[in-house]
């Protein structure tokens, strides 16, 4: 009558109905606590119902082969597992990439010993076992492999790079590239050459590559690199007419500037124009958000190389010394587009309007309002 | 109390809340006072929502039905009583092809419908208005720029209720300073979420001037269930008037008055966050508040004209006592713009609900605004904190923010 699986869950129901009753007896009944527990009895009951209804779905003449035999053999996953629950722990104190670790570590002894000790109940041949085990295992064990070889690969080899001078840097990848692809003839001219062989090259070119990634690591970035990096674009102020590689920075701020456009600026005939999403024809003034970064695309539709400059008012850098606030894009040509974003804190209240201007171009101006 | 009066309380509130469960689930469906309810479109957007759900929703319930029966059916007639196994419709070709085409096709023409309806929301090139609408932890700004059709000269910033004419075509251009939040004013169309970094457009339009309820439909943090917006449709005039009242220009409090008291407390302890225009220090020069250093969102509510909202704080509150609040949503739409448009007065001041709100803010609604607790935020407040105000100085704000009309 009472089947194994119904009996646990008329043990639950039971158990739900009377934290129920004392929930309504004992606590303060909160509307939400009720109904989250009169919920829990009625999905119990409902499902104890169907349990007792199907006597648990048993169907009496299931059966199970009979060459099933418990052979289980050796496994480094149950370890790969316990390592993977102290890189847990560990990680938890200590950097979260160590977590990420354990968490992969965890992830992969899952599914691995799951599949490996299905497969060892499969039959009573191990062979046969091992073999449907790859079966299931391979296509996802090989991409994974592939892929983390490949980043190992590019990523030892991109900081040699960083490390390198540019000219250097050009050498070592030809060089590289030319004893990749020599070796590569040699063995597919030989295809007698053996196992071992290949092996050992594979091993000591991959322990090179990692090395020399580990060592480039050490040296840091080239000197050019390392000063483009912590360059900060608003003290160069290079705005101007002149040929800048400065620009601005705060275009990546957003998570994806195409989608979030506040408005087009078009250099055409000489004159500034801009165009909002919602409002019909030419502007000469529009609206951004206060406190809040915007996106501006500024399109070069006249001959020449131009730049759109915004300009952002003033600020105290010292007692009584102002410095103009200004960001832009680079010099553009013809054609060409670039994106620009603002970040506004204070309103246009404050003083000055906000513009956006063309370095070299007189009296042609948009106005940013910020309400 | 005895045990069995207990008990009795007890079978009373268990009685009273199934009954009452089943019955909102039953009256739901027909519930007439009910604000945010999808099945009562006030506008042409959401009424096109409707008109594609209503069929789908029947057949959806149809098939729900007769499949919900055919597998009582099944259960009860093939349940285990130790008999043989029945015949089995598994390997019938021609049957598991109609099975599956059915659906498809049922599937189809929803699509097509859908699609169509999708496509026709997304609409934007008849764009009569735009408003900028930002969301952040946990309220709602609007900030509306320049629209000369509409009388709009100078670019408007309020919050909590979203001021739009009727019979106009509006387009929200949403985004977030913070995390992600959804739009959603069921009356007037579908949820749109507001993302930061991105602009989503959400068009509405509405039919009838009235108050048109919704909240926030992301799940947005601590106070979520607190973010709600209403927006209020006034006829074309009245809404020109509202512009007008926008615009006016600051009037500072009569000297020696207990407002005057209270615009200076505000100046010491409210202008970091908040914004009014055209407010100036003793020497002449204008406040600039600074919620970027203070609020982690960057805004803080700009509260030069709050006496002409009905709700404050992400609209959870009503700035309006109850009774005057009631007067102004059961109005007759003729009359409902000019009550709206009277804006908050004395005798209407929600006084408890705002000097709680400035006695201790974060009391009134869950905020990040304790102080210890900010290293997350590099200082900053997500939300207002308690200032640690005086009875009195409650007193004198009060009476200042009663003239910020
Ligand atoms: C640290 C910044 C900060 C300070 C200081 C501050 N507030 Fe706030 N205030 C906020 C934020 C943020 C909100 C929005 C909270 C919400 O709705 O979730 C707010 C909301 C309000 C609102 C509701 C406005 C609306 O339209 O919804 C009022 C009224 C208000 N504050 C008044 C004051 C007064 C008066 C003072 C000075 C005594 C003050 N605040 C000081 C940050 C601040
Ligand atoms: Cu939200």
């Amino acid at each position: 009558m009472f089947t194994p699986g119904s009996k646990y869950l008329i043990a639950i129901t039971g158990l739900s109905a009377v934290s129920f009753a004392l929930y309504m007896l004992l606590v303060h009944p909160s509307a939400l606590g009720a109904v989250a527990l009169i919920g829990l009895v009625a999905a119990t009951s409902l499902i104890t119902g169907v349990a007792l209804f199907t006597r648990d779905g048993h169907t009496p003449d299931g059966q199970t082969s009979a060459a099933t035999v418990d052979t289980p053999t050796p496994s480094m996953w149950p370890l790969v597992g316990a390592a993977g629950f102290a890189l847990l722990l560990v990680g938890t104190i200590t950097t979260p990439i160590v977590f990420i670790f354990g968490i992969v570590a965890i992830f992969a002894a899952l599914v691995e010993w799951t599949v490996q000790a299905w497969s060892e109940g499969a039959s009573g041949d191990n062979a046969y076992n091992a073999s449907i085990r790859q079966r299931i295992l391979n296509p996802i064990e090989y991409p994974i492999l592939a892929a983390v070889g490949i980043a190992v690969i590019i990523f030892s080899f991109s900081r040699v790079m960083l490390a390198t001078n540019k000219d250097a840097g050009a050498i070592i990848f030809i060089v590289v590239a030319a004893v990749v692809s020599v070796v590569g003839m040699l063995i597919s001219l030989r295809p007698s050459l053996k196992k071992g062989i290949i092996g050992t090259i594979a091993v000591v070119a991959a322990v090179g590559l990692v090395g020399a990634g580990i060592a480039s690591m050490g040296v840091g970035m080239r000197e050019d690199l390392v000063v483009a990096a912590e360059e900060d674009h608003y003290a160069h102020q290079e705005c101007g007419e002149e040929k800048s590689e400065h620009f601005d920075k705060g275009v990546s701020e957003t998570i994806s500037a195409t989608s979030g456009v506040d408005a087009t600026i078009e250099l055409i005939d000489g004159k500034l124009t801009a165009q909002v999403q919602g409002i019909e024809g030419l502007q000469d003034s529009i609206t951004v958000r206060r406190s809040n970064p915007s996106n501006i695309i500024f399109r070069n539709k006249d001959a020449g190389e131009f730049r759109l400059k915004a300009n952002l008012g003033k600020k105290q850098i010292a007692d009584g010394v102002m410095e103009e606030v200004v960001t832009c894009t680079q010099l553009i040509s013809e054609g060409a587009e670039q994106w620009l974003t603002l970040t506004i804190n204070k309103p246009s209240v404050s003083g000055e309007p906000y513009t956006l201007s063309i370095p070299g171009l007189k009296g042609q101006s948009i106005v940013v309002v910020v309400p | 109390m005895t045990l069995v009066n207990r008990l009795g309380g007890v079978i009373c509130r268990l009685k009273s809340l199934i009954l009452g469960t089943a019955g909102t689930v039953f009256l739901a469906s027909c519930g007439r006072n009910a604000p945010q309810d999808t099945f009562q479109p006030k506008g042409p957007n959401a009424q096109k929502i409707d008109t594609l759900q209503k069929p789908v929703f029947a057949v959806a319930g149809i098939i729900g039905v007769i499949v919900a029966v055919a597998v009582v059916y099944s259960m009860v007639k093939f349940r285990d009583r130790g008999q043989p196994i029945p015949k089995q419709s598994h390997g019938n070709p021609a049957l598991e092809i109609t099975l599956t085409i059915i659906p498809a096709l049922i599937l189809a023409v929803v699509g097509v419908f859908t699609f169509r309806t999708v496509f026709d929301l997304n609409k934007t090139s008849d764009t009569q208005m735009i408003i900028n609408v930002t969301g952040q932890q946990w309220w709602w700004e609007y900030d509306y720029p320049a629209n000369n059709e509409y009388g709009i000269t100078q670019p408007i910033i309020t919050s909590g209720q979203l001021v739009i004419p009727v019979g106009t075509k509006v387009m929200l251009r949403e985004t977030s300073r913070d995390v992600i939040h959804s739009y959603w004013i069921p009356a007037l169309n579908g949820k749109r979420d507001a993302v930061p970094g991105r602009i989503t457009t959400n068009r509405i339009e509405a039919d009838e001037p009235g108050i048109y309820a919704g909240q926030c439909t992301e799940f947005c943090g601590l106070s979520h269930a607190n973010m709600r917006m209403e927006a209020v449709a006034l006829s074309k005039e009245d809404f020109a008037k509202w512009v007008a009242n926008q615009l006016k220009p600051y009037a500072a409090p009569a000297e020696s008055t207990l407002a005057k008291e209270g615009e200076t407390v505000f100046l010491n302890q409210c202008t970091r966050c908040h914004q009014v225009n055209g407010l100036t220090r003793a020497d002449g020069t204008p406040v600039i508040a600074a919620p970027d250093e203070n609020v982690w969102s960057g805004a803080a509510p700009n509260l030069s004209h709050l006496m002409s909202r009905n709700t404050f704080a992400g609209a959870m509150f009503n700035l309006v006592t109850p009774e005057c609040r009631t007067d102004v949503w059961k109005s007759e739409s003729v009359t409902f713009g000019a009550k709206y448009l009277a804006g908050v007065d004395e005798p209407c001041l929600n006084q408890t609900d705002l000097r709680g709100w400035l006695r201790n803010a974060p009391a009134m609604k869950p905020m990040y605004a304790n102080p210890a607790l900010l290293a997350a935020t590099g200082g900053k407040y997500r939300g207002m904190p308690n200032l640690g105000l005086s009875e009195s100085d409650i007193e004198k704000l009060v009476a200042y923010l009663l003239t910020l009309k």
